[in-house]
């Protein structure tokens, strides 16, 4: 069943195209991969699927229904979650109240008070390891702390769609492919599909993924099973070749 | 159920603060008249924070509601003061109408400025309190600049001593009241969705928005809450104080300065900071206008300063970080 649609969508800043005419479909429950260069576009397309921008042109649809023009605090409760590229806790409350905050306002229908939303924030922590943390000003969080308190922050708030911009300097990319393994498998248990932002397509993470969507200066190149698009020529060239290769 | 208790222990130390104010005030002799003055300010940082403190959003046309609730204790007690058998009820109308009236200005300016985001608010809303004056001056509302003079009309429902004593004891009992009620609030909002949709959105608006944050509903509520005590604190500290009213004594920014530094200094955002804030504000003034009359500002300012840079997160903020996860810690939020 097809979850997510975006129908030739285009996002312009000014002169410049940062998606350009994209087209793409994600299932119930599945796990994409999206790659492309730096500046290829995957942050704003994360930014028009949740709301931060509106596109120009071209539609977004979710479970059917068209939320192209839909502000992003109607969305969230929908189940379209997600984290940033660079973390943005709340910093100056807890990691217990984050996480909480996600359940309080970003869960359909029958709105959680704030002491079951607490409730949802503790077994995250404890799904993620963050005990030790809990009652932490999110501030003085590590960035990997950071970056695992907003995945507990995206879950709880029970999304059909989970946006991971999990892109971040200094990370050890290990670190991260676990990250990435662990939440998919959280999201197995609950059906939820991920498009995972890969900053490097040799990572592992890359062979969990079904699927692999490919960006290039803001159109899409590639939207296939994972193995044919790790053969594709003009993904080794865009890719592995000149520009971001590593 | 000890849970929904405990959540309140913060009001306590707030209570002792006041109840303190008070005995002080009423015991020590020639001391009513400071502790009204630090009442005032107390009220003025408690219901400004609640705006200021909770949002993170700047309103430089603040002091524009105490304004409106000003005319809105003298309009009623001015146009009503013919009707039989009013007595003091006159007052409650009075605090009724300040309410309604800064609540209404709020919606007004708070539809159209709170769309704008930070820096851009601030800007706008300079305007909002010269607007109003030169709109009151100059299409004479309310008597225009001539003002609302109703000290007969209180003498004539009230008796002269009882006017007086209005004046000296319980306006600034009633200040008082609603600097403990704005605590009260603000307590309650911080425990409830309100306060974590506000603390979400100061801290980052975007990342509020996707998780589900109506931020624009959240940041009306929070400026109408605090503008309509606002609104009370001008019925009651200026109108009934002085039983007068006229433009540019109470639409004048410098109020709004004063309760921009009481919460920065007490520490934005929570409960006790107003509180503190507005004591040493309203005490350092006293002082200093006392044993250097005229040199109080260039004392002030550098004192000033010097605090918000020692304390970034203000006196109550720096104490809530250190006394987290401690027993004391449950009491200063
Ligand atoms: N808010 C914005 N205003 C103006 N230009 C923007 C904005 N956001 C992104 N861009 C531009 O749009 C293009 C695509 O940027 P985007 O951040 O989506 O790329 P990305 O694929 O996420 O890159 P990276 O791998 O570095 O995260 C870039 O040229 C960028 O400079
Ligand atoms: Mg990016």
């Amino acid at each position: 069943m097809t979850l997510l649609q975006l129908d030739n969508v285009t996002k312009r800043f000014g002169g410049l195209v940062a998606v350009d005419h994209v087209s793409l479909e994600i299932d119930a429950g599945q796990f994409v991969g999206i790659v492309g260069p730096n500046g290829s576009g995957k942050t704003t397309l994360f930014n028009l699927i949740s709301g931060v921008f509106f596109p120009e042109e071209g539609r977004i649809y979710f479970e059917g229904a068209d939320i192209t023009r839909m502000p992003p605090y109607k969305r969230a409760p929908l189940g379209i979650g997600r984290t940033f590229q660079i973390p943005r806790p709340f910093s100056s409350a807890t990691v217990r109240e984050n996480i909480a905050v996600g359940a309080m306002f970003g869960t359909l229908g029958k709105k959680l008070t704030v002491d079951d939303s607490m409730d949802v924030a503790d077994q995250l922590i404890e799904k993620l390891d963050l005990t030790a943390h809990r009652e932490k000003a999110a501030g003085t969080l590590t960035p990997v702390e950071k970056k695992l308190m907003e995945i507990g922050r995206a879950l709880a708030m029970k999304p059909k769609l989970l946006l991971m911009d999990e892109a971040m300097a200094g990370m050890h990319p290990s670190d991260i492919d676990q990250m990435v393994a662990f939440t998919r498998q959280i999201a197995e248990e609950e059906n939820i599909s991920i498009v995972a932002m890969v900053e490097h397509i040799m990572r592992a993470v890359i062979g969990m993924a079904e699927k692999v969507i490919v960006l290039h200066q803001g159109a899409k190149l590639v939207d296939a099973p994972t193995q044919e698009a790790l053969k594709d020529p003009k993904v080794v060239e865009v890719y592995l070749g000149g520009s971001g290769g590593r | 159920m000890k849970n929904q208790v405990t959540k309140y222990y913060p009001m306590l130390p707030v209570l002792a603060a006041y109840a303190a104010l008070f005995l002080i005030g009423r015991n020590m002799s020639g001391m009513w008249q400071l502790v009204a003055m630090l009442l005032f300010y107390c009220a003025l940082g408690q219901a400004f924070n609640i705006f200021l403190g909770m949002t993170g959003y700047v309103d430089f046309g603040y002091v524009a509601f105490m304004g409106v609730g000003t005319y809105g204790m003298a309009l009623a007690i001015s146009r009503l003061a013919h009707i039989e058998g009013l007595g003091a009820g006159i007052i409650v109308i009075g605090f009724v109408l300040a309410v309604l009236m800064s609540t209404m200005l709020s919606i007004a300016v708070g539809a159209v400025a709170l769309r704008l985001r930070g820096a851009y608010f601030a800007i706008a809303t300079i305007g909002v309190n010269e607007g109003f004056r030169f709109l009151i001056e100059g299409a004479r509302i309310w008597n225009g600049s001539e003002g609302i003079i109703f000290t007969a009309q209180l003498n004539q429902i009230l008796g002269r001593e009882a006017a007086s004593a209005l004046a000296t004891f319980w306006a600034d009992l009633f200040v008082l009241i609603i600097a403990v009620a704005a605590a009260l609030v603000t307590l309650i909002y911080m425990r409830s969705k309100i306060g974590y949709a506000l603390t979400a959105l100061r801290e980052d608006e975007d990342a509020a928005k996707v998780m589900g944050i109506n931020v624009t509903k959240f940041k009306i509520i929070a400026f109408i809450t605090s503008a309509s005590f606002a609104g009370l604190v001008g019925a009651s500290s200026w109108a009934l104080k002085t039983p007068y009213v006229f433009p540019p004594e109470v639409f004048e920014i410098h109020y709004t300065i004063e309760a921009i530094i009481i919460v920065l200094l007490g520490g934005a955002g929570t409960l006790l900071g107003p509180l503190v804030g507005g004591l040493i504000y309203g005490i350092s003034k006293y002082y200093l206008s006392i044993f250097i009359p005229g040199f109080q500002l260039l004392i002030f300012a550098p004192i000033i300063i010097v605090i918000i840079v020692v304390f970034p997160e203000g006196v109550v903020g720096m104490l809530k970080a250190k006394t987290r996860n401690t027993a004391a810690g449950r009491f200063i939020v």
